[in-house]
């Protein structure tokens, strides 16, 4: 998910907005057809604060790998996202574990973002509505709001998610997400447009609880490489612990 | 005549039929002894959950740092940060003569997997001191298959509902997994070197219990840095005072910390103690609400056998305030016998059934109730107040019963009844 929601799009704003279309674009474009790359992350709590590197590799929205690169602590630490399973590898015990699906709503690596987040926006127009409901001017920019309201029949994590897509590039500049009472929960900010692979990224994504506002995590692309010729066959658990 | 005059005769009515007195004896005793025993069973049964309730995996008190509850944040430990001398601690503790034992507690939530990482269960890790821990709660009393685990050792205890999750067995390895209180994911291997049955699946699914020290290396923690005190009291049903008491001795400690007694943690115990309690008053009201008719009947027939010597009495001036007074002073006799009688069988009684409760086991398996385990034991309890309340009763109940015949044999008229119409 942390690249599946840097969004890209040359779609012109002029044209008659196809809602779905963006939100899969946002998802889908981030990484071609697949992608590698470096991301820091910075986990901000009210007890700790740590920083952490990795190594990350895509393909589609479906499969994911990453490698934590530093502290030295976990240096080797693996997530493999498949479809929707994962597993992680631990080089202190030379061992690989599968995530149950009770713990999906756990913590990721000590972050906001829970293991749900790793496989759930993979088929966010799958299990949501979307509907268009804010055109206007925010903070300067003009942009698009897009609600995502959970179809009635899908179990999802959240009662609605929110995307504020910026019109001229289409690309997100926050994504808000609220509970089955219409709460926020959390929200995320995308910032620091950079260069990446030819294309226009926010290379910054701050993920900040609602209900601790002084907490954040910080996902800083520091390198991303796209259509890197990956494919299915990368993301196999043996993949998890050859590269150390 | 003086009132004694009317006292005495009262009270020789009852030796003129003992048969009938000593049946009607009989009936308001045995309403008293029915009364302290079945309401002894029930206190015996309120007795029985509580301890099981409050002992199953806490003590009656548990002390802890006061941001702990509700959130139980790995980060929230006794003393902070700097965590505290949790020798001395658990010493102080121990000073109060109403402690018996207790027993440090630390805490994480993480993934355990079969050795191969194949299955994966999420877990709660109770970290304890496996010498102190079955001293306070009775948990581990249902049987380990296997031994305790020993401490530095990366042991585990397992539930067996989990260890059959993870097809595992004792001596197995298993992965465990928790977040760290500095943020970082703590990993390792551990033995499974006992298996613990308790009866409750649920439980037995979602825990793992290792040493102390074991988990606090996993999470993070430093030596000193603990979640909870468990603490067992002298009378776990009344833990109110000692943790007052307890919470004086904190208050010398340099961070915040509470004591707080079950009765605060687990109000629904407390909602059904009282709720059974109030019922006592329903079973009184009903046994001798029974047995006022007997003493009624018995009353009424001695009192009919007795109208000419009443029309007698009355032909020669006594007032029928006396007469009704006489008969009622019989009705208070009776109730004073009957109350010897009650109280000679019942306290012999109570206190061999309070000693040595019938053990039931044969006949029934251990009943299950508020995610505790209840030894199916037939158990009577003293409670002094319903003893007075049952005595009250009885009295009650005895002139009551009196006071009808009294008020009916007063008002038979003395010359027709001597005539003999």
């Amino acid at each position: 998910m942390f690249v599946s929601v840097v969004a890209v799009s040359v779609a012109p704003a002029q044209m008659e907005i196809d809602l779905v279309d963006i939100i899969n674009q946002a998802q889908r474009l981030h990484t071609g057809d697949s992608s590698t790359g470096v991301v820091r992350m910075e986990v901000v709590t009210e007890h700790w604060e740590r920083n952490m590197t990795m190594e990350m590799a895509s393909y589609g929205n479906d499969y994911a790998l990453i490698r934590i690169l530093t502290p030295a602590k976990e240096s080797g630490t693996a997530t493999l996202k498949a479809d929707r399973d994962i597993w992680n590898y631990l080089p202190k015990i030379d061992r690989t574990i599968k995530v149950p699906a009770s713990m999906m709503g756990g913590s990721w690596m000590g972050s906001h973002f829970t293991n749900d987040d790793l496989v759930q926006e993979s088929t966010l127009t799958d299990e949501y509505d979307l509907e268009l409901t804010f055109d206007g001017e925010r903070d300067g920019a003009a942009v698009w709001e897009i609600t995502l309201i959970p179809k009635p029949e899908t179990a999802v994590v959240w009662g609605s998610i929110m995307y504020r897509v910026r019109k001229d590039v289409v690309q997100p500049v926050g994504a808000f997400y609220y509970d089955e009472d219409g709460e926020l929960a959390r929200s995320m900010e995308f910032t620091e447009p950079k260069r990446f692979g030819g294309r226009m990224l926010p290379s910054v994504m701050t993920m900040v609880p609602a209900d601790k506002p002084d907490e954040l995590t910080r996902m800083v692309y520091e390198e991303l490489n796209f259509d890197v010729g990956l494919d299915e066959s990368y993301f196999a658990l043996r993949n998890l612990q050859d590269r150390r | 005549m003086t009132e004694w005059a009317w006292t005495r005769i009262g009270w020789r009515n009852i030796g003129r039929h003992r048969k009938r007195s000593a049946l009607t004896m009989l009936g308001l005793g045995g309403s008293f002894i029915a009364v302290v025993v079945l309401v002894g069973w029930v206190d015996g049964l309120m007795i029985e959950l509580t301890n099981s309730a409050t002992g199953f995996t806490n003590g009656s008190i548990e002390i802890n740092a006061v941001e702990f509850r509700p959130d139980r944040r790995v980060y929230d430990t006794i003393g902070g940060r700097d965590g505290t001398d949790v020798e001395h601690l658990l010493e102080q503790l121990t000073a109060d003569p109403s402690v018996l034992a207790v027993t440090p507690r630390v805490y994480g939530g993480g993934l355990v997997s079969r050795g191969d990482g194949e299955t994966t269960v999420g877990a709660m890790l109770i970290g304890v001191d496996p010498d102190r821990e079955r001293s306070v709660t009775n948990f581990l009393d249902g049987g380990v298959e296997g031994r305790l685990p020993e401490p530095g050792q990366n042991e585990v205890l397992l539930g067996g509902e989990m260890a059959r999750q993870l097809e595992v067995g004792v001596g197995d390895q298993v992965i465990m997994v928790a977040p760290g209180a500095d943020g970082s994911l703590g990993n390792d291997l551990y033995a499974v070197a006992g298996i613990f049955r308790t009866g409750v699946p649920q439980f037995e699914a979602a825990n793992v219990v290792l040493p102390v020290i074991d988990l606090q290396t996993l999470i993070t923690l430093d030596p000193g840095r603990i979640h909870q005190i468990m603490v067992a009291i002298d009378d776990p049903v009344r833990p109110d005072a000692v943790a007052t008491r307890l919470s004086d001795v904190l208050a010398s400690e340099p961070s915040a910390l509470e004591a707080v007694p079950w009765t605060v943690l687990r109000p629904e115990i407390v909602e059904i103690t009282a709720l059974v309690s109030s019922v006592y008053g329903v079973i009184i009201a009903l046994v001798f609400g029974i047995a006022i008719f007997g003493v009624a009947n018995t009353m009424l027939m001695s009192t009919y056998e007795r109208r000419r010597e009443i029309a007698v009495m009355l032909a020669l001036g006594s007032t029928p305030r006396s007469i009704v007074k006489t008969i009622l002073y019989e009705a208070v006799g009776l109730g004073f016998l009957s109350l010897v009688f009650g109280v000679l069988v019942s306290v012999p009684l109570v206190a061999w059934w309070s000693s040595s409760p019938v053990d039931l086991s044969w006949l029934y398996p251990n009943i299950t109730f508020q995610g505790a385990i209840m030894p199916p034991v037939w158990r009577v309890e003293f409670n002094s107040a319903v003893w007075v309340q049952a005595s009250v009763a009885l009295f009650v109940t005895a002139v009551l019963a009196a006071l009808y015949p009294a008020v009916r044999a007063v008002r038979v008229p003395p010359a027709d009844t001597l005539s003999g119409l």
